[in-house]
This record gives C-alpha cells, structure tokens and sequence, in this order.
C-alpha cells in the first residue's frame, strides 16, 4: 500500500473508532430520551465531535472537519445550556452521524458525490440555526446560592453553567474540602473524585483558601450530590474529605414545587460532640426538609463554615414513606423509563437487556464495516507472543537435534533420540494448540457490534414505517468471529426490517388485537456449545402459512401433490424458496429485490442454518444457528470410494455401524430405525456420482443443525483433524454440498461437506418425493 | 504412526521451493530476434496441449508449478479437473482441451482412480477477475517474442463457434503458435 492509502486507511480506522464511540453515546441519549440528560454523556459527545473535525481536518477531508465543526458547535451550546435537548435536536444530531459516516464511507473509497455533499451542508446550516436559546431564564438561580462572589468569578462558563443547572432542579449542592500531601496529592485527589463520581456531579475543583498545613495543599470540590446526606456521608468514610452544604435561597415560587412536609418528623441530634472526628458533617437529605434545617442555623455561610458550627439536624420522616435512598430529583424525569405515559414515549426505545453490547461499528449503505480492522486485547497479543516465543525454542531444540543426527552419520538412531524427540513433538503439538486457540480469541469480536447498529437501523425503519417499536437487545456479548459478523450484519438488517415491516402491525391495529399499542422486536444471542444462536423475534401478526402455500402454488414453485401433504412447518419454511415474497405491495423497506432466499443463502455460506418459527396472531421468530468460528475447526476425515472428505464435527451428533440388511426404505427413501426415530439416510457415494462399493457394513455420520437429522453413510472413518478450511473462491461458490476445501498434513487437499446443505438436499429430496 | 522421514518431510516441506520455473524459462530463452524500437515485442508463454502449440501472454501468467496432487470436485462443472492447494490458497484446475475441440472429454486427472500426472504436465496459474485459477498443459516450452507485426487473425473457422477463445495466432519463422484468451477459455 503507498503512503498516501495508508494514511487513508488509518484515517479511515480511526475515524470509524470515533464514530462508534458517538453512536454509543447518542444511543444512550436516545434511551434516556425526555430524561434530564448526563452531562458527562453531552461532554462525551462533543470530545468526539471535536477530535473527528480535528482529526478530518488533519487529513485534509474538509466536508467531514466541516460538519464536525458545527456538530461540535451545536454541542458545545447544548452543554453550556445555551440550547436544551429536545427531540429535534436529539433526531439532527443522529442524522448527523449518519451524514457522517456516509461522509467517511465515501472518503474510505476515495470518492466524493455532490448528493452526499449537499446533504452535508444541508444539515450543517441546519446545525448552526438549531433553536436559539433554551427557554429565558427570568432570574438567575446562581444568585440564590449562598457562594463568595470571589470563588463564582473563577468558575468557567461550563462549571457555572453546571452549577446553575443543579441549583435549578434542587440538588443539593456539597463543598467538599480535602487536604492532601503536596507529595501525592495527584492521587488522593483522583481518588476522591472517583468516589465522588458516581454518586453525583463534581462541578468544580478550586484550590481552597484555608491552607492544608504546612506541606499539604487543599482542595474544595463543589458536588451535586445525587445521593442523601447519610449515604455521602458514608461513602466518603476514609477519605480525608469535609463535607460542607452550599445553602441555596428559595426562589419565588419554588413552595410549589417543594414536596409537602412530612406529617411527623423525627428530629435526631447527632455529630455535634466532634465535628473534628467526624469529618462529614451529616446534613438534612431532603429538600422539604432542608429548608427547615437551614431556618435553626440561619446565617452560617457556606463558605465560612467553621467546623465547630452547630450540627445540622438529621430528619427521618418516619411514616408513611420510608427512609428515601433515591436521588432527589424533584422531578418525575428520573422515574422509570417503563413507567411513563405510553404517549409520550418516543417511537422506539432501545432496551438493553443486560450489559451486552459494546463497541459500535459504522453504518454505511450496508452495516458492514468500513474497516477490516479487528482491536485486539493486548492481553491476548502478550500471550500469542509468548507461545511463538516457546516455539522458537522447540524449533531450536528440533535444529539441534537434526545437526547431532546429521553429523554422527549412519550411526543408528539411539532409542534416547527417539525419546527426546517424540516429547519435543509434544511440546510442539502443545504450544501449537495454544497458538492456534489465542488467534480464534483475537478474532472473536462480540455480536454488539453488530447489534448496536441495527438499534440504530431500526428507529429509522421504525419511524418511516409508521410503527412503534420496542427493540430488545440481549446476549451482546456473545463473541463470535469477526467474519461471522461482518457476514452477519446484512442478514439480520433484512430480517429486522421484514419483522418491523409485515410483522409488526400499526399501533391501532394492535389496540384493536388487544395487544399493547408497541410492538416488541427483540434480538438475542446465545452461545449453545459449538454454536451460537441468534434469535430475532416479533410479538406481531405472524406468519399466514396457508397464505404462504397459496403464493407459492399460484407461483409454481411447489405442485399441488406437494402442497397437500406439507406439515405447517415445511409451509413455514416456504418463505426462503428463491422468488418469493409474501408482501403485496413492495414497500420500499423490504422489498429490495432480495428476498429471505438470499438470507438464507448468506447464512448457509457462514455454515449455519435459520429456522423460522411464527403463531398467527402471536408472533415470528426467526432462529439463525452459526458455528463460532470458520477458521479453524475440529474435523472427522471420512472415506467414501477411495476419496477423503472432511466433516466439520460441531456438526456430527454420532457415529453409527450398520448393517446393509438394517436399512430400510419408505417411500423408495432410505431409512435408518435409530432407538425408535426414523432417520433419513444419504449415501455420500450415490450423492456425488463415485463408483459405490459393496461393504459388509457402512458407517453412518448422524449430522445434525439445529433440529434436523440426516444420516451420511460412508465407507470409512479415517480420524479427527483440526483443519483450516479455506473457501474454494468465486468460481467453485456453486458446488452444492461442499463449503471448502483443506489441506491434511501430508499434503492432501480434502474437500469439507457444508453439513446444512445437505441436510437441506436431503430434506428437499422428500419434498419432491411427496 | 507414520515414519520418521514422512515426518519430518512434512514438517520442514516448503511448496514455495517447487516453483520457480518461470524464472528459469524467461532466462534461459535462445531469443535471437533483434527487438526493434519502434515495435517492441511482447513476450508470450509458449505450451503444448495435445501437440498442438499455443501461447498466451506471459504477464496474465502467475507461476507455473508442477502437478500436484488434485482432488476432484463432485458435481462440479465437467471442465473442472479438481482443486489443487498453493501456498496456503485453494485454487481450481481447469482443462480447456475440451473447449478446444482437441479432446472429447476431460481427462481423469484426480481421484484414487487417476494415473501419475506426466513427466511434463504443468499447470499454469493465472489470475482471474474472481480469484486464481489453474489451466493444465502437457508441457510448457518456452517463452516467445512476438512483435505486432508477427501476429496475425486467426482464419475463418478457426476463430469462430466453439473455438473463440482463440484471438489469432503468432508465427516465428516456421513455427505457429494459436494465441489464447485465457479468460474466454475459462469460462
């Protein structure tokens, strides 16, 4: 590559890095939507959008450092509270990530269309005239705290406005002071900030004015605690931290907002003897009851408050409510997101059912990646360069053992050689393993990836179609092969897009039902031994499977012999024939002129099989079976008239010996009665036209995906291998039955079955002989 | 268990030192035409198919290797011979004897049934748009400098119907040479 590609495609690597990081970020914006929003998220956000305008600009893609520029513009006024977040800003600044790698996609391609471009300064006027100011403030709420003039003129526009923000929605505001050594203050104060963070805001950390001794240096951190007084209180226990309030003035008419005063209140003294000892003074931990606080210790500035000033007092409402370990966000912003009103809840929410997925990646016209890059944890590259490490010595071992031979001649070989040899075979087989299990890790990358940008997909669909959606998402973590992936990511676009599409139906139509008005897509991965399945369900209107059959007959692709005898299940599985599509209208967003036949294909490339599943009225689920990786694999070698296959073994149930006189036939269909089931058999040999041999008896390869079973008679068994399977290439993709091609260790080239290919041939050859 | 020298054969066995061929051909070539300025020859490869001589232009050729052994694709296209491995890479063979009308059928070359591959049997490795892709030949001869002017059409019935894979032909003193398109022979 020359020097300019290069840079290109490490602009390219990183650009795609800072955008996932932004995805991530609006994603969870996007969750939180009408909550209060986290302004260490918002400050996340911008520091993307800034080091993406630098980085672009840089590297001379002046439409990207452009757009970037005023998205980090508009952020910047977002996160001085000069603008608020609401939906439309929210929906803009998606776009402008999707602009964005739009932007990147093409320059990765070296290319740069006019409708990208306009649509890049599109957008970015339309960042820069974004809503003016948030709604005018008629007082300013920083007046109504109790705080030297001299310490607010050092704020910073952002810590002040952080400082407004907090005073505005009532949290109460903390000056912790802490003196640390002048010889690690560093770290005591990162520590304290750590402890500090999750338990609210640290808006700004001033050198103190009282000094910390004569060798130490003090701090005071101004914090918006989220938490009560007794908790902070707590937490900060260890630390060398004071804890002073900051008193904030009622504004007018901020009775009403106050929460009514509990009915009884237990009014407990405490810390009052030694203030010194205990060096959070408890305060009040509700507001209602902060202002009574304050009333019995009027006029202790929070600036000069001296350690001995009297105690606060401790309130506990007793009853009815219990002790509140809540924030005290006054607001009902911070309830539930499940809680709020059905209609007021935006189009589509993304729900993560756990703490699955991580790391985004771009979205272009498909959701592959921009880059064949993989991140690997250096953890796991130490290791790999430790194991080549050990090999180099085997092979050294090895080398000076081919000398000692070489030069003693035709001296026989002593038994002690063959001995030492064999156990560096060993340690060579061992460390070998090794190497090869710490490669398939560095190339397992978690399906989130993958995931996070379909939840990105699925508002836009969502939106454009007219639906109200809840997506889903569990098993994030589940690590599979970079290029299972990469593969995967268009499929399961495609089936996403036809579960919110046909499957969901319009919020009306599902009040009429008696469904909840939002429709239920979920995603999930799971890991099952050798394979991962992927499950991609919908709580909608399932699937017509009569109509299927219908569709099918009138387009000819079964006869009408085939289709009385169908189960529900073969009619179901109708869908993935090539030419069909149950849509009546092509919609813009499903019919794309590919249909599930394609999906099916691309998932059977990547070895692996979907099922389909739907309850009219119900739901459809549609269940995609993957091995977790194609790299490497732990084959079973086979023999079938002189000819060696492989068949990859996370696919073979078991191995049976039969008889010729126990195979039976049904329907002129061979047969085998395995423990009282019927399994269909295929014999190898008849299926790709080699001369068949007579044997006293045949091996029989149970192959299983999923649920469906075929037995594979061969003549031979041959042993296990680890083999890597390599693709036979473009021109040989029609070869049906066989998924690639491998190379055994004595210079044999095997070709290795595509066990859901068969299994298919064989469940297609009853079809048609229905 | 198999014996100490299959063994290390295997262990310290590199393809890569079964090739170079092509280097040994382009310098060994006797070429005596003087090579004029203003038409600069180009060189061809030069190899036989049934005793029949024909060449293609030697930067479509990759390497050329010896046989090695094939293994034999079901159900696959009948020009397919089998699949060979290459440093790594799996790579189909093809025969294009029969799409030159030289032979009715493709011989048996893969297989447990298949004889030894002759003595000077090569295939040839050529890059193909959707991957590499081998050709097998009985021989390969030598390398050729055919100027433009030593290039001529290929005569009616020859070029046409079955056989258009067949672009022209060259001619050096006495000796023809059918010219291929390589890709049109593959496909």
């Amino acid at each position: 590559m020359n020097q300019a590609g290069k840079a290109l495609s490490e602009f390219v690597a990183e650009g795609t890095e800072i955008l996932e990081a932004l995805g991530r970020d609006l994603l969870v914006l996007d969750q939180q939507r009408g909550q209060e929003p986290d302004p260490d998220l918002i400050n996340g956000i911008f520091r993307a959008a800034h080091s993406l305008k630098g980085l672009s600009a840089l590297f001379g893609q002046e439409r990207i450092a452009k757009l970037g520029h005023q998205a980090e513009d508009l952020l910047d006024r977002l996160r001085l509270g000069k603008l608020s977040l609401d939906d439309r800003v929210l929906d803009t600044l998606i776009e402008s990530l999707d602009v964005l790698q739009g932007l990147l996609a093409e320059a990765s391609r070296e290319e740069s269309t006019p409708v990208m471009s306009q649509r890049a300064v599109e957008l970015g006027s339309r960042l820069a005239n974004m809503g003016a100011a948030s709604a005018a403030v008629d007082e300013d709420p920083l007046d109504r705290l109790e705080l030297d003039p001299q310490v607010r003129a050092v704020f910073t526009e952002y810590e002040e406005h952080r400082l407004r923000e907090n005073v505005r929605r009532g949290v109460s505001l903390w000056r912790v002071r802490a003196a640390f050594d002048l010889s690690d203050f560093d770290t005591g104060l990162g520590e304290l900030n750590s402890r500090l963070k999750p338990l609210g805001e640290v808006v700004s950390t001033l050198p103190s004015s009282e000094p910390g001794g004569a060798t130490g240096i003090a701090f005071d951190l101004i914090f918006g605690a989220k938490v009560s007084a007794d908790e902070l209180a707590a937490k900060l226990q260890g630390t060398p931290a004071q804890l002073f309030e900051l008193k904030v003035r009622p504004a007018a008419g901020s009775e009403a907002q106050s929460a009514p005063a509990p009915v009884a209140q237990v009014v407990r003294r405490s810390g009052a003897e030694a203030p010194e000892e205990a060096p959070a003074a408890p305060a009040a931990p509700k507001k209602s009851a902060r202002k009574k606080a304050r009333s019995s210790k009027a006029g202790a500035t929070s600036e000069t408050p001296a350690p001995q000033a009297p105690a606060l007092h401790v309130v506990e409402p007793v009853s009815p409510k219990p002790h509140r370990q809540e924030p005290l966000f006054h607001d009902e912003s911070d309830a539930p997101t499940h809680l709020r009103s059905e209609t007021s809840a935006p189009p589509v929410r993304t729900l993560m059912e756990d703490s699955g997925s991580r790391g985004t990646r771009s979205e272009s016209e498909s959701l592959r990646s921009l880059t064949q890059t993989v991140r690997v944890d250096i953890g796991r590259l130490d290791a790999l360069m430790n194991t080549v490490g050990e090999l180099l010595l085997i092979k050294a071992n090895l080398q000076r053992m081919a000398e000692a031979a070489r030069q003693d001649g035709p001296v026989t070989v002593s038994k002690m050689w063959g001995q030492e040899l064999s156990r560096e075979t060993r340690q060579l087989e061992r460390k070998l393993d090794a190497l090869q299990q710490g490669l398939l890790e560095a190339r397992m990358v978690p399906v989130g990836q993958v995931f996070d940008k379909l939840a990105r997909l699925v508002r836009r669909i969502a939106k454009d179609a007219g639906k109200e959606i809840d997506f889903v998402i569990s098993g994030g973590e589940v690590e599979l092969d970079k290029l299972i992936v990469e593969e995967l990511s268009d499929p399961l676009m495609h089936i996403i897009r036809n579960a919110i599409d046909h499957g969901a139906e319009s919020p009306e139509a599902r009040e009429a039902a008696g469904k909840p008005r939002r429709a239920r897509v979920s995603l999930r991965a799971e890991q099952k031994g050798n394979h991962v399945v992927i499950e991609v369900s919908d709580d909608g209107s399932g699937i017509d499977e009569q109509g299927v059959r219908e569709m099918a007959l009138r387009k000819g692709l079964i006869t009408e012999a085939q289709a009385r005898e169908m189960s529900r299940r073969e009619m179901l599985n109708l869908i993935f024939l090539p030419g069909f599509s149950t849509a009546r209208s092509v919609s813009e967003l499903s019919g794309r002129g590919v249909g599930l036949d394609v999906v099916k294909n691309n998932i059977g490339n990547l070895s692996g099989i979907i099922d389909v599943w739907s309850e009219r009225g119900q739901g459809t689920a549609f269940h995609l079976t993957l091995p977790v990786t194609l790299a490497i694999i732990r084959a079973l070698v086979v023999g079938v008239s002189g000819r060696t296959y492989a068949v990859p073994l996370n696919s073979v149930l078991e191995i049976l010996s039969v008889k010729p006189s126990e195979i039976r036939t049904v329907e002129r269909r061979e047969v085998l009665d395995t423990r009282g089931t019927t399994l269909p058999l295929m014999r190898l040999a008849r299926l790709f036209g080699h001369p068949e041999r007579t044997n006293d008896r045949h091996f029989v390869v149970v192959a299983g995906l999923a649920q469906e079973r075929l037995g594979i008679a061969v003549d031979e068994l041959q042993g296990q291998q680890d083999i890597v399977v390599k693709s036979l290439g473009g021109r040989l993709q029609g070869v049906r039955g066989i998924s690639g091609a491998a190379d055994l260790a004595n210079r044999r080239t095997v070709l290795v079955l595509d066990v859901g290919a068969l299994l298919e041939e064989g469940m297609s050859l009853e079809r048609r002989r229905a | 268990m198999p014996s100490l020298s299959v063994l290390l054969d295997s262990f310290f066995y590199r393809p890569d030192e079964d090739v170079g061929l092509l280097q040994e051909l382009v310098a060994g070539t006797d070429e005596t035409v003087e090579p004029i300025a203003e038409e600069p020859p180009e060189e061809y490869l030069a190899f036989r198919l049934e005793e029949e001589h024909y060449a293609v232009p030697i930067r479509a050729v990759r390497e050329i290797v010896k046989v090695p052994p094939l293994t034999e694709v079901p159900r696959a296209a009948a020009n397919l011979l089998g699949v060979m491995y290459l440093r790594g890479e799996v790579l189909p063979v093809y025969d294009v004897k029969v799409k030159l009308r030289l032979t009715d059928k493709a011989p048996l070359v893969a297989g447990p049934d298949a004889p030894e591959p002759p003595r000077r049997a090569r295939i040839i490795v050529v890059q193909a748009e959707d991957g590499l892709a081998g050709i097998w030949v009985d021989s390969v001869s030598e390398v050729v400098r055919l100027r433009p002017s030593m290039l001529e059409v290929a005569p009616p019935g020859v070029g046409g119907g079955e056989r258009d894979c067949v672009v022209g032909l060259g001619r050096r003193n006495q000796q023809l040479f059918i010219l291929l398109d390589i890709w049109q022979a593959l496909a």
